[in-house]
């Protein structure tokens, strides 16, 4: 099933898509409100997130059903960029962190 | 052949994409560039460069956040600012919305124009729903001593990521209900294609993309 022909997508697909995202974010709200170790909270959330995100990118967006050299140009140009970012970033404030009294 | 049929302005641009995707099928090799490697008109291809770029900006400062975030000692508790049952309901407006804008856009591409307006009309209540939410959301945090330079609950960086961040999407939803108002009227007309709709929709996926970053970096971790 391609949507570059012009070709439409089963409403079926999007209310089950709407329905986990619905869920994840009731799931999210309840790990909000327990109390667990920071790092499982942050480890959980993140997931979630990732989660939500990729049904969107690949169901409502339809990169599912794309070409892979379109789903790979856009996944892996967010990806390494993104983790360019971070990864330069981040640490930098962790260190200044430490640094502080 | 296909080529030719491009540059004549008689022939319906959905054809020509038609045919283009089967030249691009037809390629013995997809990496090599040729009529249409990524097997998508220009348009499609185009908003996704947009989309991956406007990602990048978000991306840029979702990292200033993360910087300023993890070197400040005394950043505010968000359940204590924030009431997170409301924040979840403007998620819920902004997912559903984004269920209605793929119903649209599946209408149209089965030429269904009555019920892809109909769609179309049910996602921007949304994003404006969204809006309004955001501003009444806003509107309570200054009033309670947000602001760009200061807040009442610690770190002064947390007002200014706040008002940067929820600001610059909601300007984002704003262009959203714009576009869609615009393309819901030209498909109304009967002046709009399908593949119209669907770009529109794929800004309107983006902008909610965009909100499940900022709900769960912003106002849960």
């Amino acid at each position: 099933m391609r949507a570059t022909g012009g070709t439409s997508h089963s409403n079926k697909l999007y209310w089950t898509t709407w329905w986990v995202l619905l869920a994840l974010t009731v799931l999210m709200l309840v790990i909000d409100s327990m109390v667990m170790p920071r790092s499982i909270f942050v480890s959980v959330l993140l997931t979630a997130m990732l989660v939500k995100a990729s049904l969107i990118g690949a169901h409502f967006m339809h990169l599912r059903f794309e070409r892979r050299s379109l789903a790979l140009m856009v996944i892996v140009g967010l990806l390494i960029n993104g983790a360019i970012l971070f990864g330069l970033i981040v640490p930098d404030a962790i260190r200044i962190r430490m640094m502080v009294p | 052949l296909v080529f030719e049929l491009i540059g004549d302005s008689r022939f319906p641009k959905a054809r020509v994409e038609g045919l283009m995707t089967v030249a691009a099928q037809l390629m013995p090799d997809r990496w090599s560039g040729g009529v249409c490697p990524f097997a998508a008109g220009w348009r499609k291809v185009m908003m996704w460069v947009f989309i991956v770029t406007d990602g990048l900006l978000f991306a840029g400062f979702l990292g200033g956040y993360g910087y300023a975030r993890t070197m400040s000692s005394q950043w505010p508790d968000q359940s204590a600012v924030f009431d997170l049952r409301y924040i979840a309901v403007m998620t819920f407006v902004l997912i559903s919305s984004s269920l209605t804008m793929a119903n649209a856009v599946g209408a149209a591409q089965n030429r269904q124009r009555r019920l892809g307006f109909r769609w179309l009309l049910l996602t921007i209540a949304g994003g404006v729903g969204f809006l309004g939410m955001q501003a009444y959301e806003w509107a309570h945090l200054i009033e309670v001593g947000a602001r760009l330079d200061g807040n009442p609950w610690g770190d002064p960086l947390f007002g200014s990521f706040f008002f940067l961040l929820t600001g610059f999407h909601g300007t984002h939803v704003l262009v959203g209900v714009i576009v869609l108002a615009t393309t819901a009227f030209r498909w109304g007309k009967g002046l709009a294609s399908a593949a119209g709709v669907e770009l529109a929709g794929l800004y309107w996926h983006f902008v909610d993309l965009v909100w499940v970053f900022l709900f769960t970096l912003f106002y849960l971790v």
